[in-house]
C-alpha cells in the first residue's frame, strides 16, 4: 500500500512545483466582475447598470467619452496597444469584453477568463444598428436584458424626439469634421457610428464621398469643395490647435467655401467616434439642440 | 556630340521637368483657361486652382529645390554622398517637438506648428553639432551622432505616441509630409528662406570646392576646415527645417537629388550646386503630381512624403553600389591593451551572478494594480508568473541572440557599426513577418520564423552585395539600414496618416515589445538561444581567424568563403528569431561588443559569451522598466533599450575618436 502513496506524493510535488509556471489554474475563484476593453462596450454596461472592475486607457476616459462617467473606483488597464496583462490577471475577472481589434490578445486574454467578443464594424448595415443588436446580446449575457431592453427603449425615444423636433427645422445637409492641423480634416459617413445617427435623425449627411472601414476618411481642406453649397458644417471638439478657428482666417480657400461665408460652421462637444448606443444617443442630442439653436 | 547630350545634367532636368509639367497639365486638365476669365462669384474650380492647386505646384518646385540644396551642401561639407538632412536627426527632432508640445504644453500650439518644429530642429542640430563638432569635426562624427540623436528622438516620441494612441493623430500627417495647401502663404513664406540660404551657398562656393581636396589639404591651402564644415552644416540644416517645420517630413529628395546631378555628370562643386535643385525640384513636382492623381483616383488620403521615402529608397539603395570605393583597413577589434586572452574569471562570475539576480528582481519587484510598489506576495505568484516571467526570459534571450548576431556580423565586417539592427537585417525579419501576416494570415511561430529568417537573409545578402562593393565602408553599410528602416517607417506613416487604427498595433510591434509573448514563445527564444550558443561555440575559433586575413585563415586549412558564409547566415537566422520576440528597433546588436570590450573582454569567446549576456541584461532591464515607468501604461522595451544604449554609445565612440583609434574612418 505505501508505495503508490509515495508515487502520488511525489507527482502531487512535481505538480505543485509546476504549477506556479503554467497556465494559472480555472478553479481560481472569478470574482473580480466584468472588465472592458472597449469604450463603446464600457459605456453601455454603465447603461446597464453594471460598472466594469476596469477598462482599458481609463485614464482618457473623461477626455475622450465625458458621458456616462466613469466611477473612481474602476481600474485602468494601460493602453490598447499593450494592455496591463498582470493587472487584468489580478484582478481576476469573471468575463473579459473585447473587440476583433484585440484579436491578437485573444488567446491570451482567454488564459485569464472566459472572453466575449462583439463586432460592431463588420457589420454591413452600419455601427449603430450593429450596436443595438450588441447592446441586446450583451445585456443577455450579463442577465440584464429588462435594463437592455429599458435602454433601447431610452435611445429609441431619444432618437424619435429629435427626429421630430430636426424635421420641423428644414434642416441643411451637414458635414461632420475634426481638424487634424491647420491643413487637413477628418470627415464622417459611410457605415459609421455618426452616420446612423444622422440616418435615424432624418439629417442628410453632406460627404457622400467613400470612407474607410471605420465609417471616416481623412482629407484636406480643399476637397470640402466638393460639398453642396448649402451644407452646414458642425466641427467636433477638442480643436487642435485650440485656434485653429482663428487660424483659419489667413486661409483664403477656407474662408471662400460657401458655408464659410455664410457663416454655417458650429463646434459641436466631442463625441466617442468609436462609441456604440449611449455616444450615438449623445451625438443625436448635441445636433439637434445645435440645429434648434440656428434655426 | 549626341552622347554628351544624353550625359548632361541638363537632358535629366529638362526630361523630368517635361514630365512634371505633363502630369501638372493632365491633372488640371480643361481648368487652367478659368484663370483667364474675370472671377465670378463663387466658381469652385476656380478656386481649387488658384488656392490648392497652383501654389501646390510651386511650393512642390521650391521643396524639391531647397531640400536638394540642403543635401549638396551637406554631402560636400562632409565629403560624404550619402549625408542628408535627414540622416542630421533635425526630422526626428521637430517630430519630437511637436509630440512634446501636443501632449505638455497645449498653450505653446498657440505659437504654430511651423515655430515649434523649428525650434525642435534647431536642437537636434545644435545637440549634433555639439557632438559631432567635438573633435576636429570629422565627417563620420557628425554622421554618427546625427544618426544617434535621430533615433534617440524618434524612439522618444514614440514612447509618447504609444501612449497617447488618440491624441496625436494630426502629428502622422506631419510626419507623413503633406503638401496639400489652400493657399499663397506657405509658398510665399518660403521663397525668401531658401533664397536666402540659397545666397550663402552661392558665397560658400569657392571654400565648399576646397574641401574637394580633403581636411589636410584645405588646411595647406590655409582654410578653417572646421569653419566651413559647420557653416555648411548650419545652411543645410537650416534649410531643411524650414521646409520641414512648414510642410512635414519629405524623406530622401536631399539624398538623390544631387546623386543624380553627380550621375549625370556634374563633377565640381558648383555644377552639383546649380543642377541639383534644379533636379529636386522636377523629381518632386513629378511625385507630387503622380501622388494627387493616386489619391484622385482612389479617393485615399495619399502623404508626398511617404511616397517621396518609398521611390527613393530603392534609388538609394542602387545609388549605394555605384559609388567610388576606397581601401580602408577592416578594424582589428581585438586590438588594445588586451588584459588576457581568457576571460577574466572575476568578472565572469560577477555576470553570471548579477544576470540571476537581475532576473529574479524583473519577476518579483512590480506594482500593485493601484500603482504601488511592492515585491509580489506569495499569494499572487500563480496569477502574475505567467505574465513576467516569459517577458524576462525572452527580453534576455532575445537580447543576446541579438548581441551574439552583433559580435559576429561586427567581427566578420571589421566594423563596429555592423549591427544586425543598422543593417537593416532586423528591418528585413520585420518585412518578411509583415508578408506572412497578408499572405498566409498570421500562421503559427514556424511559419512566422521561416518569413522572418528569409527576409532577414535577403536582406543581408544585399547589404552585404553593396558592402563587398563598398569595402565595408561603415557609414554606407550604415546607411543602407537606415533607408530601409526608413521605407519601413514610411509604410507605416502612410497607413498612421490615414487614420487607420491598425498601424498604432504595427507601431507598437515594430518597436519591440515582449507584450505578445506567452511561455510557449518564451521557451522557444530560451531554447534557440542556448541552441545557438551551442552551435556558434564550436566557431570560435574561425571568429578569431577569419578577422585576421584570408592568407591567415587559408594557411590554418579553412575554407574562407565557406566559414564566412555560414557565420553570417547563422546571424541573421539568429536576428530573425530574436526580431520576432522584440522587433526591429532594438540598439542591442550594437553595443554588445562594446560593452564587452569596455570591460577588456578581447578575445573571440570570451567577447562572444560577455556581449551576449551583456546585451540580454540590457534588453531585460529595458523590459523591466518599460513595464513600470508608465505603470499601468507600458512602454516597449525596444524604445527603453535605444533611448538607455544610444547615449551610452555615442560617448564610447566619442571616447575611442578621442583615443585616435579611427584613421580608418577618414
Amino acid at each position: 500500500m505505501p508505495q503508490p502513496l509515495c508515487l502520488s506524493r511525489r507527482l502531487l510535488m512535481t505538480m505543485a512545483l509546476t504549477v506556479p509556471w503554467s497556465v494559472p489554474a480555472r478553479a481560481h475563484a472569478k470574482t473580480g466582475g466584468v472588465v472592458s476593453l472597449d469604450y463603446g462596450l464600457a459605456s453601455t454596461m454603465l447603461m446597464l447598470g453594471v460598472t466594469p472592475a476596469a477598462v482599458v486607457a481609463r485614464a482618457d476616459w473623461q477626455r475622450w467619452v465625458v458621458e456616462p462617467a466613469m466611477p473612481e473606483s474602476v481600474a485602468d488597464l494601460g493602453a490598447t496597444t499593450e494592455l496591463n496583462l498582470e493587472v487584468l490577471a489580478r484582478l481576476k475577472p469573471s468575463l473579459i469584453l473585447t473587440t476583433p481589434f484585440l484579436a491578437a490578445s485573444k488567446p491570451r486574454l482567454e488564459t485569464i477568463a472566459p472572453v466575449k467578443e462583439f463586432d460592431v464594424y463588420g457589420d454591413e448595415r452600419g455601427a449603430l444598428p450593429a450596436s443595438v443588436a450588441v447592446t441586446r446580446d450583451l445585456g443577455k449575457l450579463l442577465r440584464r436584458d429588462d435594463e437592455a431592453a429599458e435602454f433601447l427603449a431610452q435611445a429609441e425615444a431619444t432618437f424619435a424626439d429629435c427626429h421630430r423636433r430636426i424635421a420641423g427645422l428644414a434642416a441643411k445637409p451637414v458635414a461632420l469634421v475634426t481638424f487634424m492641423d491647420e491643413r487637413h480634416v477628418r470627415i464622417y459617413g459611410g457605415t459609421g457610428l455618426y452616420q446612423g445617427t444622422l440616418d435615424r435623425l432624418g439629417v442628410t449627411n453632406a460627404w457622400q464621398a467613400e470612407t474607410n472601414f471605420w465609417g471616416f476618411q481623412t482629407i484636406a481642406i480643399e476637397q470640402m469643395i466638393s460639398l453642396p453649397e448649402n451644407t452646414h458644417l458642425m466641427v467636433f471638439e477638442p480643436l487642435m490647435p485650440p485656434d485653429i478657428l482663428q487660424r483659419l482666417d489667413d486661409n483664403p480657400l477656407w474662408l471662400e467655401l460657401p458655408f464659410v461665408r455664410a457663416g454655417r460652421v458650429s463646434v459641436l462637444p466631442g463625441v466617442l467616434m468609436f462609441g456604440m448606443v449611449r455616444e450615438a444617443m449623445r451625438f443625436a442630442e448635441l445636433l439637434t439642440e445645435r440645429l434648434e439653436q440656428l434655426a | 556630340m549626341s552622347s554628351i547630350f544624353f550625359r548632361s545634367p541638363l537632358t535629366i532636368v529638362l526630361a523630368l521637368f517635361l514630365l512634371g509639367f505633363s502630369f501638372a497639365a493632365w491633372n488640371i486638365g480643361s481648368d487652367a483657361w478659368l484663370l483667364f476669365e474675370p472671377a465670378g462669384n463663387y466658381d469652385a474650380k476656380r478656386m481649387l486652382l488658384v488656392y490648392s492647386v497652383l501654389p501646390r505646384f510651386v511650393t512642390a518646385l521650391l521643396v524639391g529645390a531647397g531640400l536638394a540644396l540642403a543635401g549638396v551642401m551637406l554631402q560636400q561639407g562632409l565629403r560624404n554622398p550619402l549625408a542628408s538632412p535627414t540622416t542630421l536627426g533635425t526630422s526626428a527632432g521637430a517630430n519630437l517637438a511637436l509630440a512634446l508640445s501636443l501632449l505638455f504644453f497645449p498653450s505653446l500650439q498657440v505659437l504654430g506648428r511651423d515655430t515649434i518644429a523649428l525650434a525642435g530642429a534647431a536642437s537636434a542640430a545644435c545637440l549634433v553639432l555639439a557632438i559631432g563638432g567635438r573633435r576636429g569635426a570629422s565627417p563620420l562624427s557628425f554622421i554618427l551622432s546625427g544618426l544617434m540623436i535621430g533615433l534617440w528622438c524618434s524612439a522618444l516620441s514614440a514612447v509618447f505616441i504609444l501612449i497617447n494612441d488618440r491624441y496625436l493623430s494630426g502629428l502622422f500627417i506631419w510626419g507623413a509630409g503633406s503638401l496639400a495647401l489652400q493657399g499663397w502663404t506657405v509658398p510665399l513664406s518660403l521663397i525668401p528662406k531658401i533664397a536666402a540660404c540659397a545666397v550663402v551657398a552661392g558665397l560658400m562656393v569657392r571654400p565648399m570646392a576646397l574641401m574637394e581636396l580633403g581636411d589636410a589639404g584645405a588646411l595647406s591651402v590655409g582654410m578653417s576646415v572646421r569653419k566651413v564644415r559647420v557653416l555648411a552644416i548650419v545652411v543645410a540644416v537650416t534649410l531643411s527645417a524650414v521646409i520641414t517645420s512648414a510642410v512635414g517630413i519629405i524623406g530622401f529628395v536631399g539624398l538623390v537629388a544631387p546623386a543624380i546631378a553627380r550621375l549625370a555628370g556634374a563633377r565640381r562643386f558648383s555644377q552639383q550646386l546649380v543642377w541639383s535643385p534644379l533636379i529636386g525640384a522636377s523629381l518632386l513636382l513629378v511625385t507630387d503630381e503622380t501622388v494627387k492623381f493616386l489619391s484622385a483616383t482612389t479617393g485615399a488620403f495619399v502623404p508626398t512624403g511617404s511616397m517621396t521615402a518609398l521611390f527613393g529608397a530603392p534609388v538609394i539603395l542602387l545609388l549605394l553600389t555605384r559609388l567610388r570605393t576606397e581601401n580602408r583597413r577592416p578594424l582589428n577589434l581585438a586590438q588594445g591593451p588586451a588584459r588576457s586572452w581568457h576571460m577574466p574569471h572575476f568578472i565572469g562570475v560577477l555576470f553570471v551572478v548579477t544576470l540571476i539576480m537581475a532576473a529574479i528582481a524583473a519577476i518579483l519587484i512590480g506594482r500593485t494594480p493601484v500603482g504601488q510598489w511592492e515585491i509580489l506576495p506569495v499569494a499572487e505568484w500563480q496569477t502574475i508568473f505567467p505574465y513576467r516571467w516569459p517577458r524576462v526570459v525572452a527580453a534576455f534571450s532575445a537580447g543576446s541572440m541579438l548581441g551574439a548576431a552583433g559580435i559576429i556580423l561586427q567581427r566578420l565586417t571589421g566594423n563596429e557599426m555592423a549591427s544586425p539592427e543598422l543593417l537593416g537585417i532586423s528591418a528585413g525579419a520585420t518585412s518578411g513577418v509583415a508578408l506572412a501576416l497578408f499572405t498566409v494570415g498570421a500562421g503559427g511561430l514556424a511559419v512566422q520564423l521561416g518569413f522572418a529568417a528569409f527576409g532577414a537573409l535577403a536582406i543581408l545578402a544585399v547589404v552585404l552585395l553593396l558592402g563587398l562593393r563598398s569595402g565595408f565602408s561603415p557609414e554606407r553599410v550604415l546607411l543602407a539600414g537606415v533607408v530601409l528602416t526608413a521605407m519601413l517607417d514610411a509604410l507605416i506613416g502612410f497607413l498612421a496618416a490615414s487614420g487607420d487604427p491598425r498601424a498604432m498595433m504595427l507601431i507598437g510591434w515594430m518597436s519591440g515589445s515582449t507584450y505578445l509573448v506567452d511561455e510557449m514563445s518564451a521557451i522557444s527564444a530560451m531554447v534557440c538561444t542556448l541552441l545557438f550558443a551551442a552551435l556558434v561555440l564550436p566557431a570560435r575559433r574561425l571568429l578569431s581567424l577569419l578577422p585576421l586575413g584570408r592568407e591567415i585563415s587559408q594557411g590554418v586549412g579553412v575554407r574562407v568563403p565557406v566559414a564566412r558564409a555560414l557565420l553570417l547566415v547563422f546571424s541573421a537566422v539568429m536576428t530573425a528569431a530574436a526580431t520576432l520576440v522584440v522587433g526591429p528597433l532594438s540598439f542591442v546588436g550594437l553595443v554588445g561588443l562594446h560593452i564587452a570590450r569596455e570591460l577588456g573582454f578581447r578575445a573571440a569567446l570570451s567577447q562572444l559569451i560577455a556581449g551576449s549576456i551583456a546585451a540580454g541584461l540590457l534588453m531585460l532591464i529595458a523590459d523591466w522598466l518599460g513595464r513600470m515607468i508608465a505603470f499601468p501604461y507600458q512602454v516597449p522595451a525596444g524604445l527603453i533599450a535605444v533611448l538607455l544604449g544610444a547615449p551610452v554609445l555615442i560617448s564610447i565612440l566619442i571616447k575611442n575618436a578621442e583615443k585616435g583609434q579611427r584613421r580608418w574612418l577618414r
